[in-house]
């Protein structure tokens, strides 16, 4: 029986070793990397720049003015999607939870905009938004309607992605609560409508605080990702007009790729990251929710 | 007659939630249904004010995809996303294995790995690969392309396989080898044609997520190893606004996700959680 659990073991470790050689290489090597460039004033258009400059990059991100508007667009950003996603998920999943004939078709149409390629997504939106092509011309030129360059106004072009971006990750808020529900238990909810409450109380007072973790999940998940919002800006905007759509993720971007400062960009990528570090393992706190320690 | 009507309030009820359901439904899939008409139209039908509902559907957008080289990037997609899923699945599925049965001293450090790697943005990487790809003359190649989608497909397959792994009775495989059969044989007879489904889940899966990718493409290639989605964004940028073939090209695009999605439905919020919730 040892000799099994020793030979177990081994087989075990070299089964892992592999997995864990390439895991490693692909993801903590380059990050370690991305730490490093970030202390150099890393320009690929000067070749004698890759050198240690201590906190310079870091030191310049404070003064820097776009920096500031892009954490702006970005708190704006995120806000609005993961609230909106929150409760139009919440709606749609109690619209899906009720019996329904063709109730598995139902969901499955509801989850398209979430599996669609992003940059797909992007498009869709580009053209709806695009005065030449939009279908909503069926509506307004019947009616002498004048639309406004939603993509090119400052006022409303953040809002164009609000919405594009709402409309595509809804279906993931939605399959959280979803499930939510179908796990939640009857008990309180039949006592509840033995006791007269109305479907409204029912909502609010048993409900919604047995789906206090799942709505907690779903939405610092979307707010994480929210961080990551490319496709539809570059699609859309390009962080434009101005810099009126360029949250911190599109700066670092064009800072590294329409531009050459690899450096700079890097330690905005850094600081973006620790960010979403503590986000996750805020996540992984979140009670219920983390797997069994075995 | 009040039960009479009760029942027929209850049941008038029930016949309003669904009108309503796809109501929803149909507005909410309407960007999609345009885009659909959009790639069937001619020039002319595309941009006739005010827009037309009814139109003869043309092919010309999808035959034109074909003179605007399209293959090639399709063809580099489905190679792309190929053998990430192959390679992923070699090293994924025996870790994810390994993680289920052996004792858990990894697995919490594993679990956050995995879910940071996730949550962080892909420029994190974007970077790093870009320098390195550089040095060693790996921009605008296929192996580019298919190293840097390991980096969340790998932590995918492990991450869902495990669940299915945990799913497995070891009782099943001890018997196995009280019956005489080595740990190999336990595996191949026993425990991989049980989770038949989630490797076929885990690799329809990363498929999806290379097939679906932009960004590490539009950062690490330029011509050669260019993928679909950049392919149809240049449509946008460099030829003009050619809104025929960046409609029809999005169609085939996301075609085979459409059919592919559907069949793994239910481990979307695995997929996409790894790492974070149980699977």
């Amino acid at each position: 029986m040892t000799s099994h659990a020793a030979y177990r073991r081994r087989v075990v470790a070299i089964l892992l070793a592999p997995a864990l050689f390439v895991l490693i290489a692909v993801t903590a090597g380059p990050l370690l990397y991305l730490l490093v460039t970030s202390f150099t004033p890393l320009d690929l258009t000067r070749p004698d720049s890759f050198r240690f400059s201590g906190f310079d990059n870091y030191r310049e991100l404070l003064r820097d003015d776009r920096f500031w508007n892009s954490v702006g667009v970005q708190f704006r950003l995120s806000a609005a999607t993961v609230l909106a996603q929150l409760v139009l998920g919440l709606g749609l999943a109690l619209l899906l939870n009720r019996p329904l004939p063709f109730r598995e078709a139902l969901r499955t149409g509801f989850m398209v905009p979430m599996v669609l390629p992003p940059i797909i997504v992007a498009i869709i939106w580009k053209i709806w938004f695009t005065p030449l092509l939009t279908p909503l011309n069926v509506l307004t030129v019947p009616l002498g309607i004048v639309q406004p360059s939603w993509l090119t106004e400052p006022a409303l072009a953040l809002g164009t992605i609000v919405l594009a971006d709402v409309w595509e990750w809804t279906p993931f808020t939605t399959l959280i609560l979803l499930a939510a529900l179908q796990m939640m238990p009857d008990e309180p909810l039949e006592a509840a409508r033995v006791d007269g409450a109305s479907p409204w109380q029912q909502f609010l007072w048993i409900i919604l605080p047995l789906l206090r973790p799942a709505l907690m999940a779903a939405g610092l998940f979307r707010l994480i990702d929210s961080f990551k919002a490319f496709p539809l800006i570059f699609v859309m905007t390009g962080g434009g007009p101005g810099v009126a759509t360029e949250p911190t993720n599109y700066y670092a971007y064009t800072q590294a790729f329409n531009q050459t400062f690899i450096g700079y960009s890097s330690a905005m990528i850094v600081v973006m990251l620790m960010v979403t570090m503590a986000l996750s393992a805020l996540i992984l706190g979140l009670p219920g929710l983390q797997r069994d320690a075995d | 007659m009040p039960t009479d009507a009760v029942a027929r309030s209850s049941r008038s009820r029930v016949d309003w939630w669904l009108p309503l359901t796809i109501g929803v439904l149909l507005l909410v899939l309407s960007p999609v249904v345009w885009l659909l008409m959009m790639s069937f139209k001619t020039e002319v039908d595309a941009l006739a004010m005010p827009p037309k509902l009814i139109f003869v559907p043309t092919l010309e957008n999808y035959s034109g995809l074909l003179e605007a080289r399209f293959l090639r990037p399709l063809l580099n997609s489905v190679v792309v996303a190929t053998v990430t899923t192959v390679l992923s699945l070699a090293l994924g599925v025996p870790a994810a294995y390994a993680l289920s049965r052996g004792r858990a001293w990894a697995t919490g450090g594993i679990a956050f790995w995995i879910l940071a790697t996730r949550m962080a943005p892909p420029i994190a990487f974007a970077i790093p690969f870009f320098l390195a790809y550089r040095t060693i003359g790996w921009l605008d190649t296929l192996s580019g392309l298919i190293v840097i989608y390991l980096t969340f497909n790998l932590s995918l397959v492990i991450w869902l396989m495990r669940a299915f792994f945990d799913g497995i009775p070891v009782s099943l495989e001890e018997a196995a080898w009280i019956d005489g059969a080595s740990l190999g044989q336990t595996i191949r007879a026993v425990v991989l044609p049980l989770t038949a489904p989630g490797i076929a889940a885990s690799a329809i899966l990363c498929f999806l997520a290379a097939w679906n990718d932009f960004f590490f493409a539009l950062v690490l290639t330029r011509s050669s190893a260019m993928t679909a989605p950049v392919a149809i964004v240049n449509f946008m940028h460099y030829a003009g606004w050619d809104w025929g073939r960046i409609t029809a090209g999005s169609i085939i695009v996301a075609l085979p996700v459409i059919a592919f999605a559907v069949p793994v439905r239910r481990y979307l919020v695995s997929g996409l959680t790894a790492g974070a919730l149980k699977g």
